[in-house]
């Protein structure tokens, strides 16, 4: 059974069909990526699968369960985390603050437990500050954990990004374009700290990328979207050497 | 080393602060003074409750008066009425206010925003309407007068200098209450919404229950404002819980520094203060008053507090440069 499967999934807003029946799977710790023209629908599928948008048709199932009926914050309790296309960090906290807001749905203390338990309150406080920092040091922002979010270079706050998914546990990692606005090098030390998550976290990896050289580098299995509608769906070379593919991106041979 | 060296200046700090505070009436030369100082504290329990909702998640209120004004209320009324003393009258008015928190909260959390500020104001508007023409309960206009003096485990309150350590312990409770919230996940929480919404619900944040607490909390300690400021004055109307008063209480806020912890005490010190010192200018006060405001607030965007900590650790730097890698704890 896959860790993640969408099955016939349509998005509908007002009249325009965003998402068109589209079938996905992603396996256990498998990198996989789903591409397409600007406007396919690639986003718009990351949001049903967090939930951020409803699903119109269809099931969307995590772990075996259907997770259709579920809010955001029950999503990532599931163990579904994501990055955004723009980075959205917690701005004016500390890189560490960011990453500790992460631990949220692991944690339990309230705003009671403060006055009655604050014993556990400082126990649990301590044991959250201390993984932080070993993402933060997995992800080499160990030096960077005092400063605040806005104040580190863009590249590290992409980073950071992950980080903060990380600290939710994820069996499955969504990255909304995680290559935007970086260099060839910097890309291949991405594809290289995408695979070191992976293997080091043990999850599954579903990117959304318009940047070829990454998405071809990574994924083991890509599914193509055009117009809302999956036309391809394989291996790097499978998808390379599809006329639909081909099409969708260069136009028809005439 | 260099750790217990920081250490050390800080419990000397608190120390001799807590000194001072413990011996302050004693240099108050009369009760006029004594009223300012316990007003100061009143208005750091306000300006910490604004700081709470608006300074750290985000929800500007320009409503809280309303809140100040329920609790006093409620008390006044459990006082005359019912003839409760002070620990049950405060915490039925703490429950109270925490239930009008959750009613504003409701719509609260439909919008954001401009809009969020319009809906706050409404709020005071209606509970000050309230206030005024619901006579039989109120008393309208003319308030409620006879309240008694705070009386708790045989001990009767009678004057101001006693009001002063009331009021204090309570400043002091809420603002350790306020520095462990927002160290904690919750605090965490409440930024996270504040910075970004998506965000933080992408972090497993409910963000509608914890807005819902925010408000909740604020709202209970504009209540517990309102039984001490009903107690300490023995009398209440509508005329103190007017939209100017939430406005003091946000630039309470504004002026030390929205979502720091110390800012509320700074603003509750400068707009308690500030217009007193004015009084000899006559009628040129609040024009001269707003214009110090607005200078505060151009000089120091970001409130008093966050500079005042940079200057201070410049200083120390100054002082003593090796103290200055050692990193605080």
């Amino acid at each position: 059974m896959a860790l993640l499967e969408l099955r016939n999934v349509s998005k509908v807003f007002g009249g325009l069909k965003a998402v068109d029946s589209v079938d996905l799977k992603v396996e256990d710790e498998q990198i996989a990526a789903l591409i397409g023209p600007n406007g396919a629908g690639k986003t718009t599928v990351f949001n049903m699968i967090t939930g951020a948008y409803k699903v119109s048709t269809g099931d969307i199932t995590f772990n075996g369960e259907n997770i259709c009926k579920y809010k955001p914050h029950i999503i990532v309790e599931k163990g579904i985390a994501r990055t955004f296309q723009n980075i959205r960090l917690f701005k004016k906290a500390t890189v560490l603050e960011n990453v500790m807001t992460g631990f949220h749905c692991k944690t339990k203390t309230g705003m009671l437990n403060i006055i009655y338990n604050p014993m556990m309150t400082r126990r649990e406080e301590q044991e959250v500050q201390e993984k932080s920092m070993e993402i933060l040091k997995f992800l080499g922002l160990d030096g960077v954990a005092d400063l605040q979010a806005a104040n580190i270079p863009y590249g590290h706050q992409r980073l950071l990004e992950i980080g903060r998914a990380l600290a939710t546990s994820p069996k499955l990692l969504l990255l909304d374009e995680p290559a935007a606005g970086m260099n060839s090098a910097e890309k291949q030390e991405l594809i290289k700290t995408i695979r070191s998550i992976r293997d080091t976290y043990h999850l599954a990896v579903l990117l959304v990328e318009h940047d070829m050289e990454l998405v071809m580098g990574i994924s083991e299995d890509i599914t193509v979207l055009n117009y809302g509608r999956r036309i391809a769906n394989g291996s790097a070379s499978e998808v390379q050497n599809n006329e639909a593919v081909i099409e969708a991106y260069l136009g028809r041979k005439e | 080393m260099k750790k217990s060296n920081s250490k050390g200046t800080k419990i000397i700090v608190i120390l001799v602060a807590a000194a001072i505070l413990l011996v302050l009436p004693f240099l108050l030369p009369n009760d006029y003074i004594t009223q300012i100082v316990n007003m100061i504290g009143i208005y750091i329990i306000l300006g910490t409750s604004i700081n709470i909702l608006t300074g750290y998640t985000g929800q500007l209120s320009l409503g809280q008066a309303a809140f100040f004004g329920i609790g006093a209320y409620a008390t006044a009324l459990l006082n005359t009425r019912l003839g409760l003393s002070f620990i049950p009258c405060l915490l039925i008015a703490m429950v109270i206010t925490g239930v009008f928190g959750l009613i504003l909260a409701v719509p609260a959390l439909k919008v954001k925003g401009s809009y969020l500020a319009l809906l706050t104001m409404g709020f005071g508007e209606v509970i000050r309407i309230i206030m005024v023409n619901w006579k039989e309960v109120t008393n309208g206009t003319a308030g409620i007068l006879g309240i008694e003096d705070a009386s708790f485990f045989g001990l009767v309150l009678g004057t101001l200098k006693q009001y002063y350590y009331l009021i204090l312990i309570f400043v002091v409770a809420g603002i350790l209450y306020q520095r462990a919230l927002v160290k904690s996940r919750t605090g965490r929480a409440l930024v996270a919404i504040r910075e970004d919404v998506d965000a933080a619900e992408l972090c497993g944040i409910n963000v509608t229950t914890y807005k819902i607490r925010a408000f909740v909390l604020s709202a209970v300690y504009c209540g517990i404002a309102g039984t001490l400021y009903a107690m300490m004055i023995h009398y209440v109307s509508p005329d103190t819980f007017v939209s100017n008063t939430s406005s003091v209480i946000l630039w309470t806020a504004i002026v030390g520094g929205f979502g720091t912890v110390v800012g509320p005490v700074i603003g509750g010190v400068v707009m308690q203060v500030l217009p007193e010192v004015l009084r000899f200018l006559g009628s040129w006060r609040l024009v001269i008053y707003g214009l110090i405001l607005l200078i505060v607030i151009l000089c120091f965007p970001g409130g008093i507090f966050p500079y005042a900590e940079r200057g201070f650790n410049r200083i120390r730097r100054k002082i003593r440069p090796e103290s200055a890698s050692a990193r605080k704890e």
